[in-house]
């Protein structure tokens, strides 16, 4: 996983985000690097969604 | 002779920029900020130059409003239903070409890459970026070619969500690819006419070909083009093609939510997902973003018009003017002028709100602007008794993205009904016309205001 992946998972272990949470964090990313991201993220299978809609990372099985 | 051509999407931008109706913006933008600075822009909006993808322009808002979807269906803004109506009336088969600008550049394996494409980001609580302005076409092999129209949610470089829950013919084909444990290979257009995407809006009947219907609005068929990767044909003329199939894992993967036509944020919902195996395009593309929710509800206008009008008509009622107002998202109400007899209010009433979830319906005479909110409101204060002129209707079908119906009270897979409201604005039975005559100034015919200024 890149670094950016690796922080952005990092980011939704400590609380739940909305999506554009996430993006907001990381404006400073060129928009392709952070999908790329985010798309390692998203294969690495580790989120889970809340009521709200916003992404944590899955704690249990 | 020459046969007759249709419209391309870029022939419908030239339209809306000769009608002042098109703002280009010359500076650089990140993809992030197109839905932003669009719904800050009155006209569409033409991105010269976005950040990071040199080799793309990006488009949207272009039928934000009745005005530029009248501009898109070439006639006046108070006859998109009559010009749908005659369109479906006469379908025109496709026809099938060898090239085709939408394959000029072809992107398979690695190549086929979705973050190579601005998709943005568009509102606040949407689950991720959204390509909305899409041209779905799947093949079943009983039923044959449908084309719909699905928001996809980026999830990979090679994944989409897409929604599929709301009842659809497609949604009818993947559940018989996915009870025989295979994919569903479907091809994904987007920047086309607003035609195709009309087209793709009507709930035509299951055996239906949207393209011979599409072809219809043109007045001429609609060239199509075979897929590099899939058995399917797209229109030539798209700007962007994706091409995969949606994968047999049934409805599991998240997606959303998504900003819905009903001006609300929507729910996480659980959806198949879409795997691209190759993209195609134009040399010169132009990614088109499908403003959510003002491009959704006017697409929906010209269909639940003419609904409307057909609904009319098979009740013996003549009707005059039709509009469905964008306060409703252009769905949930109508509003009709009609030539009346006695009685026809009513069963103009029951006529209207026999279409599909209206909600609201409201029916005038026919010497009532109903385009005016001022002219509807007299007719409103004027012809209308509430104890002998408004029925409601209790328990028929609802929606469940209308929170007034409480579906959220109604446990999973419960299905909400809705109560509707029907208000009989003609002149009331009984009461003299001579009764409603309006003033008129004097002289003002016979003078003139320029020989004054």
């Amino acid at each position: 996983m890149s670094e950016l992946a690796t922080r952005i998972v990092e980011e939704l272990r400590q609380r739940p985000r909305q999506f554009s949470e996430v993006v907001e964090a990381h404006l400073d990313v060129a928009w392709r690097e952070f999908l790329y991201a985010w798309g390692e993220v998203r294969s690495a299978d580790v989120l889970e969604r809340d009521d709200a809609g916003r992404y944590r990372v899955r704690t249990g099985p | 002779m020459t046969p007759p051509t249709k419209q391309s999407f870029r022939d419908f931008l030239q339209r809306l920029e000769e009608a002042g109706e098109l703002r280009r913006l010359k500076k650089g933008v990140d993809a992030r900020h197109v839905s932003g600075l669009m719904a800050q822009v009155r006209e569409a909006s033409f991105f010269e130059q976005v950040i990071g993808y040199p080799e793309w322009r990006v488009v949207g808002a272009l039928v934000s409003t009745r005005r530029r979807l009248a501009l898109g269906m070439a006639c006046a803004e108070s006859e998109i239903a009559t010009r749908f109506e005659e369109g479906i009336r006469r379908p025109v088969e496709p026809r099938l070409v060898r090239d085709a600008p939408c394959q000029e550049v072809v992107w398979e394996g690695d190549a086929a890459d979705l973050t190579r494409l601005p998709i943005p980001l568009m509102h606040v609580k949407d689950g991720g970026p959204y390509i909305s302005g899409t041209l779905v076409v799947s093949k079943d092999p009983e039923y044959g070619r449908n084309v719909g129209s699905y928001r996809m949610m980026y999830r990979t470089p090679r994944e989409t969500g897409i929604d599929l829950v709301s009842p659809s013919d497609m949604r009818v084909y993947y559940q018989r690819a996915l009870d025989q444990g295979r994919p569903l290979p479907i091809a994904v257009a987007v920047g086309v006419h607003p035609y195709e995407l009309l087209a793709a809006a009507y709930k035509a009947p299951i055996d239906i070909d949207e393209f011979a219907i599409a072809g219809g609005l043109h007045g001429a068929p609609v060239d199509l083009v075979r897929c590099r990767t899939v058995d399917l044909e797209v229109p030539a003329d798209a700007e962007l093609v994706l091409e995969g199939e949606l994968l047999p894992i049934g409805w599991t993967a998240d997606e959303g939510p998504f900003g819905e036509f009903s001006h609300i944020t929507g729910e996480v919902k659980w959806n198949p997902i879409f795997r691209v195996r190759a993209i195609t395009h134009r040399r010169d593309p132009i990614f088109y973003v499908l403003q959510m929710p003002w491009e959704n509800d006017w697409l929906a206008a010209p269909v639940i018009e003419a609904a409307g009008l057909q609904a009319l008509r098979v009740a013996s009622v003549q009707p005059v003017a039709i509009r469905a107002p964008v306060g409703s998202c252009c769905y949930w109400s109508l509003i009709a002028s009609i030539k009346k007899r006695p009685g026809e209010g009513k069963n103009a009433l029951l006529a209207l709100l026999s279409v599909a979830e209206v909600k609201l319906a409201i029916v005038t005479d026919e010497d009532i602007d109903i385009y005016d909110p001022d002219e509807l409101d007299w007719a409103l204060t004027f012809r209308v008794q509430a104890d002998q002129d408004v029925l409601i209707v209790p328990g028929a079908r609802g929606k469940h993205i209308d929170p007034s119906v409480r579906a959220d009270l109604l446990g999973k897979g419960g299905l909400p009904t809705t109560a509707k409201l029907g208000i009989d604005a003609t002149i009331p039975e009984g009461v003299p016309k001579s009764h409603y005559e309006r003033l008129r100034y004097f002289a003002k015919d016979a003078v003139r205001l320029e020989d004054y200024l």
